[in-house]
């Protein structure tokens, strides 16, 4: 009995090793980058210094003097309407695919092909196309690439939430003497309301970290955060400190995003075949 | 008005159809035909039908094959790695534990960051001059040059098994707690041990999840390319090209469109392959019993 025991002891023992070591390697890096954000210019460069008195230089630089908020306006902007199209036009479709089946497996598996696509393929023609119609370097042409994969992802999610609804709800709401249509926006859309939330933020945090698309088709003054980060990269000391700023302006609020997204991902993701 | 007379499951799909007309269906055909010509940007008045003449010179194309080499080098191992350990630490949180939800939910983070950012934060923190992680190491007598021709590729997959190991997690886990819990109890009424439970009943039994996240990590892997821009540009020498990379390179440094389109179009063949293989490890998956 007293083996079990000394074994179970040592299980446990590592168990919290491994979780606090996987803890450790997730979280460092964002300590790193917060505390580097803080350190007067001087600092930067110097791995070995951990304790000094926080400075607000690169933070007053970077938002103050910088374009960053105009950037994280514009990626705002360009996340918002693309989640916006997304979401009204993938509900309608995915209510059309999920209770009519429309088209069968073909249909469904098209959209699950779209949402896979390499953006390579699509780049070279979004690129001559924007170049054709001078709309290079401005946000229209952020939102229509980022509409390429995202709208079939919100598509893809929205079938499988559809699917878990049951038929019931709607017919009884057309006995009532609601029209499919009604019964649809009145009795369905509501019944998806957490789902169409949670794809809502998860396609928002797609199109605000896309970097691809952004730099591409529009590299100038509509850059959005992902660019700009991009652009502070030039490897001296200074411009490190404020390309730390920027990250962590990028990434907290996805990091908060996170939290609210994680339990409809699993679904999403699955088509509804799993749970979590 | 003649298309309000169609039935409603097909005006529901109107705004998708005419969306995706316009930003997906428009662009694919334009860049296939992209690739069956001789298209250069400096004379849009003299574009020749080539045929498959761009397909067929990517054979003799050292740079295209390097970089294909390296994304699936990059690709198996990558998802490898975050398939192995994203496994071990799925069983490892789905035992029940006091900090459990807030260890799941801080594991999952590095997913959901954009990540040119994770790139650039690595270059920050692996640099031989400024980075805490070389410093860290020489204190302990450890020397490593992570961006040396040697070592630079399998760095860079190391950066993405920190950002996408999440996304296994997730998917194991919601995996293992699906699973039903008869087969488990059955398994310790007849003595099995851990070991064995896992090789004959937990595996099998999470055989289409499994199936299902490695098709999905592989097809986003292959799409690798803000590591490459952030840290290496694709050196030293061509050592961390990777086909996006590639292709970016052929047709906006160079400004090769017909020969990066017909490149797209290769990949995007792979690609078709898995997903069909997704499509139908999903479609088993769900007459599960």
């Amino acid at each position: 009995m007293n083996i079990y025991r000394r074994r179970r002891q040592l299980c446990s023992i590592v168990i919290t090793f491994i979780s606090l070591a996987a803890l450790v390697a997730v979280l460092f890096p964002y300590f790193w980058i917060f505390l580097t954000s803080f350190k007067p210019p001087g600092l930067v460069s110097r791995p070995d210094v951990w304790f000094f008195v926080p400075s607000f230089y690169n933070w007053e630089d970077v938002i103050v003097r910088g374009g960053t908020i105009r950037y994280i306006f514009n990626s705002i902007i360009v996340g918002m309407v693309t989640v916006a199209i997304s979401l009204s036009v993938g509900s309608l479709a995915g209510y059309s695919f999920s209770r009519f089946n429309t088209g069968g497996g073909g249909a469904r598996f098209s959209i699950l092909a779209a949402k896979m696509l390499p953006p390579a393929v699509l780049i070279i023609p979004l690129f001559l196309l924007m170049y054709e119609l001078a709309l290079l370097d401005t946000l229209i042409a952020i939102i229509a690439a980022h509409l390429t994969f995202i709208l079939p992802l919100v598509t893809w999610f929205l079938i499988g939430f559809f699917d878990e609804i049951p038929r019931e709800l709607e017919e009884q709401a057309m006995v009532d003497g609601a029209t499919h249509f009604q019964a649809f926006y009145k009795v369905i859309l509501p019944n998806i309301l957490p789902g169409l939330g949670g794809a809502g933020i998860f396609a928002f945090v797609l199109s605000w970290n896309d970097m691809y698309y952004a730099m591409l088709l529009a590299g100038g003054d509509s850059k959005t955060i992902p660019v700009a980060i991009a652009g502070y990269w030039t490897f001296r000391g200074i411009e490190m400190g404020k390309m730390a700023v920027a990250m962590v302006a990028a990434i907290t609020p996805v990091l908060v995003a996170s939290f609210f997204v994680q339990k409809h991902l699993v679904k999403g993701l699955g088509g509804g075949g799993l749970k979590y | 008005m003649q298309f309000l007379r169609l039935p409603l499951k097909y005006r529901l799909l109107i705004p998708l159809i005419v969306v995706l007309l316009a930003v997906l269906i428009y662009p694919l055909i334009f860049s296939f035909w992209v690739s069956l010509h001789d298209y250069r940007l400096t004379a849009l008045h003299e574009v020749q039908f080539v045929g498959l003449a761009n397909y067929i010179g990517l054979s003799g194309k050292m740079s295209y094959w390097n970089a294909l080499r390296n994304t699936l080098i990059f690709v198996f191992l990558a998802v490898g790695l975050q398939t192995i350990i994203g496994f071990g630490l799925a069983l490892l949180l789905h035992r029940p534990s006091r900090f459990r939800n807030f260890f799941r939910a801080v594991l999952l983070t590095p997913m959901f960051i954009t990540p040119i950012a994770v790139g650039l934060m690595f270059r920050f923190m692996l640099n031989l001059q400024v980075g805490v992680l070389p410093y860290l190491l020489d204190k302990v007598g450890v020397t490593i040059d992570w961006f040396s021709p040697r070592l630079a590729l399998f760095s860079i997959i190391l950066i993405d098994v920190w950002q996408w190991t999440p996304f296994m997690l997730l998917l194991l886990l919601a995996g293992l707690e699906s699973l039903p819990v008869e087969p488990f109890e059955a398994a310790r009424v007849d003595g099995a041990s851990a070991w064995s439970t896992f090789w004959k009943v937990t595996l099998p039994l999470m055989r289409p999840v499994l199936i299902m996240a490695l098709i999905i990590r592989m097809l986003d892997a292959f799409k690798v390319f803000e590591y490459i821009y952030a840290i290496t540009q694709g050196g030293p020498g061509e050592r961390t090209e990777t086909i996006l990379w590639h292709i970016y390179k052929v047709g906006f440094r160079f400004f090769r469109m017909s020969e990066a389109a017909s490149m797209a179009y290769v990949l995007v063949l792979v690609t078709l392959v898995l997903v069909v293989a997704l499509y139908y490890n999903m479609k088993r998956g769900e007459y599960r019993p």
